[in-house]
Parts: structure tokens; C-alpha cells; sequence
């Protein structure tokens, strides 16, 4: 049987989990494993690491079903903190960005903003959406990845937020490319957003850069 | 004009410092004064009231341990954001009289970028993913596409002023910090506490009251003590501040990292950050604790900077920016 599983190599070490590549009862899959950080004490460390393990596994079996590309989940360990799911074949955002034409990074970002107002418009809040937590597969399938921030929530506030924390990394990663994707982000989110609740998308939009006025040190001039 | 020495003044909140750096990054003085409240926290007024009455004996103080005259200096520079905007101004108009009592050029410089810059120098550290903490400013930034950018920072109160109002509360008088430190120190017992992570940001004021609360409840000192609040304070905030920093490493993928602000002098916080900078094989750096904190020399290094990249200000253009962010400045002299 301990045949059926195994761990053949590491495949990515980020900052929270380690991805290990391998195979489960046949199927090409990743360890996602959130390993003791022991810098802080065991009893916050256990707290983090299960919490976050359960609402990441939760999370992308109720995204799935909404039609929203996720990695399946086959298997969770809350003792050793481990998810188990299907292995996706792709590139992050991040790094294809840079081997791409505009018009095509606006229709990926159009498209991401859809994903994302379907999460939003189910209560799903991505909570980490980031340039390295969007796969883009040979076939140019977006995935989204990296659950483990994620809460269930129907507030304004929250989703506003959500689109903040996505705004300001394509500001600091990706400065020379931030409107024409931002834009396109919007755009899918609000298209999306409108076939459900017409006026929501739009009050979320506008909180967000009320958000934005609450920044540490924004000048009265610069607040738009 | 070759520049051999230049005079810098900082003034964004309790510190008046004047320190004179050299070309060469060679710190030839540097002489603080702190504000320090008798009770309660700082008072622009009251700040700004101990500034005035001692700006000029401290630049004299520095001219003296420098052993030289003013007239050996060849460039002003000043903190003119982020800060309190009375404490900023004094600042600003001690630099803009030297500037045409002397004169001589004169720039302004923007705090944050003066922490990471005088880090850098002092650690001999090139490109660094940046935690820098302090009582007005918690922020995680490194440089990319010609700017210092903020990849985290605080949502609501920074990690210096949570710890300060805590101690505050509990009667230790300002600065709590290392009071803390201490009571932390001798306890291991774990209370749960918010831990508020959002992305790469962090929330520090639902942790505040939590800390409070525990201070408040019935089984305060008799299931716990002080200490252990003092303790689980600590352990839960610095978890955070640790986790989001590794987050933008592992983002930025950048091959150093620099611990600054007043709070980098606390142990505990050390430890942490050079056990994840080990673990993604990166240099750890703390700025030693005379330039950690806020500093003439800092400003003066930075000022040197810029007029080497751009030339001087115009006095018009030293007009003080008290919420200025750090990621709005394009940095000429790197690349």
C-alpha cells in the first residue's frame, strides 16, 4: 500500500509551505506541506499551520464547484499539516508576464478578474491574490492557487480588500504593466460581478480606493 | 562642486539629531536628543517646544565633535517626511537658514529611505529585502523598477507604537520597548492573542486590545501575570512581522535582508528574522543600534546621495510632506 504513495522530489519552497512532487495511488500529484516554522512557538505554530491547512483544503473543494480553476484535493493530514492534490502543469503569472503582448495580458487579466468575482460573489475570499499564486497552464487555463489566507465572508469591506492587496502587488512587481492589466482585472470582475448583483461590484470598486485613503501617509492631493 | 562633508538633520518625531558623514560614508559625529515624556506619549507641542530650545546647541555639539567649523561643511540635508508636521518644520527651517547663512546646497530627504540607506552603507549590504520597524513605521520594502516599493506594511497602528501604548498602559514609562523585552523574557506561558495577517500586510490594533482585555480580566495575576501577556504580546506580533517578511522574500527573491527601526533592537525579533533570512540562504543584517534608530547621519548620508545623482534642492522645493510614502520617490542614484 505505502507504495502507492510517493514523494519523489522537491518541487518548490515557499515562504509558508513546501511543494513536493509525486505520485498517489497513480495520479501525478504535489505534497503541499506546511512544515514547523520554528521561529515562533510550537503552540501558535500547530495553531497556523492546521487552521490554515483545513481552510485551504476546504476552500478549493467548495471553489471547484463553482466552476473556478483550483488543484483538485485528494487527501488532507492535519497532524503533519500536509494537503495532498492534483499536480497542475503551468507557469506562474508572475513569469509568463514577461513573455507576453499586451493584448494577451489583458485578456488573461480579464479573465483572472472573472475568477475572481466568482469567488467573491459565492463569499470566497481569496485573502493572498498574488502574481506567484496564478498558474497559466500550456494551454493557457488560468489556475488559481494558494488558498491557505482564505475566508468565507459576504462583506464589502473584505472583498474590497481582497482587490487591494491584487492592486498593490501589480503596482510593486509590476509597475511598467499595472494599468493596462488593473484595468482588465476590473473590467472582468465587474462584467462577472453584474450578472449577479448589479450595484455591488461598483460599491466594491469604490470602497477599494476608499481603502486606499486609509494607506499610511497618502497626501489629500493624491487620494483619488 | 565636490562634497567632503555634509551636515544632517533629522526631525520627524521625539529625536533631534545632527550627524556630519563624510564623502566616503566616514560618520565624523552624531549627537541625539530625545524627547522623553513624563507621562503619557508624545506631545507634537511639547516636542517640538524642547526641539526649538536646543536645535542650535546640538548642531554646535556635532561641529565640536567633529572638530570643525561650519564653515567646513559643504551641504545641508534634512528630514522633511514622514513625520510630525511641527517637529518637521523645525527641521526644515534650521536647514533652510544654515543653507543661506552658509551658503551652500541643501536636500531634502524622506525618513524611510534614509533607514534603508545607512543600512545598507553600515552593513555593507547591496540590494536587501527591508523589515524596518520603529514607533511610526512598519514596513517591508525592497528596491525594484527605481523605487524602494512597499511589499507590507501595517494596515492600522505600527509595531513601535503597539508595544509603547502596552507598556504605556501598564505604567512603564516611554520607551517600553525594551521594558518589555524583558518581562517577555520570563515567561514561556503562551496566551492566545489575534494573530491578523493580510496578504503581505498586518494588523496590529485587534492584537492591542486583546493584550488589553487579558489585562482586564478576572484571571489577571492569578492564572497569569504580566509577564506572560508581556510574553504572548511579543511572540504573536513578531510571529507576524516574520511571516509577511518571508512571504516578500520568497516573492522578491532577493538574496539579502535588513532588520532596522528602533524595535530591531529587540532580541526576540532578531532571532526570528535571521532564522527565516537562514532558511531561504540569505544574508541577515541588524543595523548596529546607534543607526537603527532615528539619526542625523542617516539624513545626512542619504542627502549625500541624492545631490551626487541629482544636484541640490531648491528652497522651494524643502517644503516638509508629514505623510509622504517612501514608494512615491524615485531613488536616481541606484542602477
Amino acid at each position: 500500500m505505502i507504495d502507492e504513495i510517493v514523494i519523489e522530489k522537491l518541487f518548490y519552497k515557499g515562504a509558508e509551505a513546501s511543494l513536493f512532487y509525486g505520485h498517489w495511488f497513480g495520479k501525478e500529484v504535489i505534497f503541499k506541506l506546511r512544515s514547523p516554522k520554528n521561529y515562533r512557538i510550537e503552540q501558535l505554530d500547530k495553531k497556523i499551520r492546521v487552521l490554515r491547512t483545513l481552510n485551504e483544503a476546504r476552500a478549493l473543494i467548495k471553489v471547484k464547484n463553482y466552476g473556478v480553476n483550483v488543484p483538485q484535493v485528494y487527501e488532507i493530514d492535519t497532524e503533519s499539516s500536509t494537503i495532498v492534490m492534483k499536480y497542475i502543469k503551468g507557469e506562474k503569472l508572475k513569469d509568463f508576464m514577461n513573455s507576453i503582448e499586451d493584448d494577451k495580458k489583458q485578456q488573461i487579466f480579464n479573465e483572472i478578474g472573472k475568477y475572481v468575482a466568482i469567488l467573491h460573489k459565492n463569499g470566497h475570499i481569496h485573502g493572498d491574490l498574488t502574481t506567484s499564486n496564478i498558474l497559466i497552464t500550456p494551454i493557457q487555463e488560468i489556475f488559481i492557487i494558494d488558498f491557505g489566507l482564505h475566508n468565507y465572508s459576504d462583506s464589502i469591506e473584505d472583498k474590497s480588500v481582497d482587490l487591494h492587496l491584487f492592486k498593490r502587488v501589480l503596482l510593486s512587481s509590476h509597475g511598467t504593466d499595472y494599468k493596462i492589466c488593473f484595468d482588465a482585472f476590473l473590467e472582468g470582475y465587474r462584467t462577472e460581478y453584474a450578472k449577479a448583483k448589479v450595484n455591488e461590484s461598483k460599491e466594491i470598486i469604490r470602497n477599494m480606493t476608499t481603502i486606499e485613503t486609509r494607506g499610511r501617509y497618502i497626501k489629500k492631493e493624491d487620494r483619488k | 562642486m565636490k562634497i567632503k562633508k555634509v551636515l544632517g538633520i533629522e526631525s520627524t518625531a521625539h529625536t533631534w539629531s545632527v550627524g556630519i558623514i563624510g564623502f566616503d560614508g566616514t560618520v565624523f559625529s552624531l549627537v541625539n536628543d530625545m524627547y522623553i515624556p513624563e507621562k503619557g506619549g508624545l506631545h507634537p507641542a511639547l516636542v517640538k517646544e524642547q526641539h526649538l530650545n536646543n536645535f542650535m546647541n546640538i548642531i554646535n555639539q556635532a561641529l565640536l565633535e567633529a572638530s570643525i567649523s561650519i564653515h567646513d561643511i559643504d551641504l545641508i540635508a534634512f528630514s522633511k517626511s514622514p513625520g510630525l508636521g511641527p517637529i518637521l518644520k523645525i527641521g526644515a527651517q534650521a536647514a533652510r537658514m544654515l543653507t543661506q547663512l552658509l551658503d551652500i546646497p541643501i536636500v531634502a530627504v524622506n525618513h524611510c529611505i534614509a533607514h534603508i540607506e545607512i543600512g545598507r552603507l553600515m552593513c555593507k549590504i547591496e540590494d536587501p529585502l527591508t523589515l524596518y520597524v520603529s514607533g511610526g513605521n512598519t514596513i517591508v520594502s525592497a528596491y525594484e523598477s527605481g523605487r524602494y516599493q512597499i511589499f507590507g506594511e501595517t494596515l492600522d497602528i505600527p509595531i513601535g507604537n503597539l508595544i509603547d501604548s502596552f507598556a504605556r498602559d501598564v505604567g512603564l514609562p516611554h520607551p517600553g520597548g525594551p521594558k518589555i523585552e524583558k518581562l517577555a523574557f520570563k515567561s514561556n506561558k503562551y496566551l492566545s492573542l489575534p494573530y491578523v495577517v493580510k496578504g503581505m500586510d498586518l494588523s496590529f490594533s485587534g492584537l492591542y486590545t486583546a493584550a488589553k482585555r487579558l489585562l482586564e480580566s478576572k484571571d489577571y495575576n492569578k492564572k497569569y501575570n504580566l509577564n506572560d501577556v508581556a510574553y504572548s504580546l511579543q511572540e504573536t506580533a513578531f510571529a507576524m512581522l516574520t511571516e509577511v517578511t518571508e512571504r516578500a522574500l520568497a516573492h522578491t527573491e532577493k538574496k539579502e535582508v535588513l532588520l532596522t527601526g528602533g524595535v530591531a533592537a529587540n532580541k526576540r525579533l532578531q532571532e526570528m528574522i535571521k532564522y527565516i533570512s537562514a532558511e531561504h540562504g540569505t544574508r541577515f543584517e541588524v543595523v548596529p543600534l546607534k543607526y537603527s534608530g532615528d539619526n542625523g547621519a542617516m539624513i545626512g548620508w542619504t542627502g549625500l546621495l541624492r545631490y551626487e545623482a541629482e544636484g541640490g534642492h531648491t528652497v522651494l522645493e524643502t517644503q516638509i510632506n508629514p505623510k509622504e510614502r517612501m514608494d512615491q520617490i524615485t531613488i536616481p542614484w541606484r542602477d
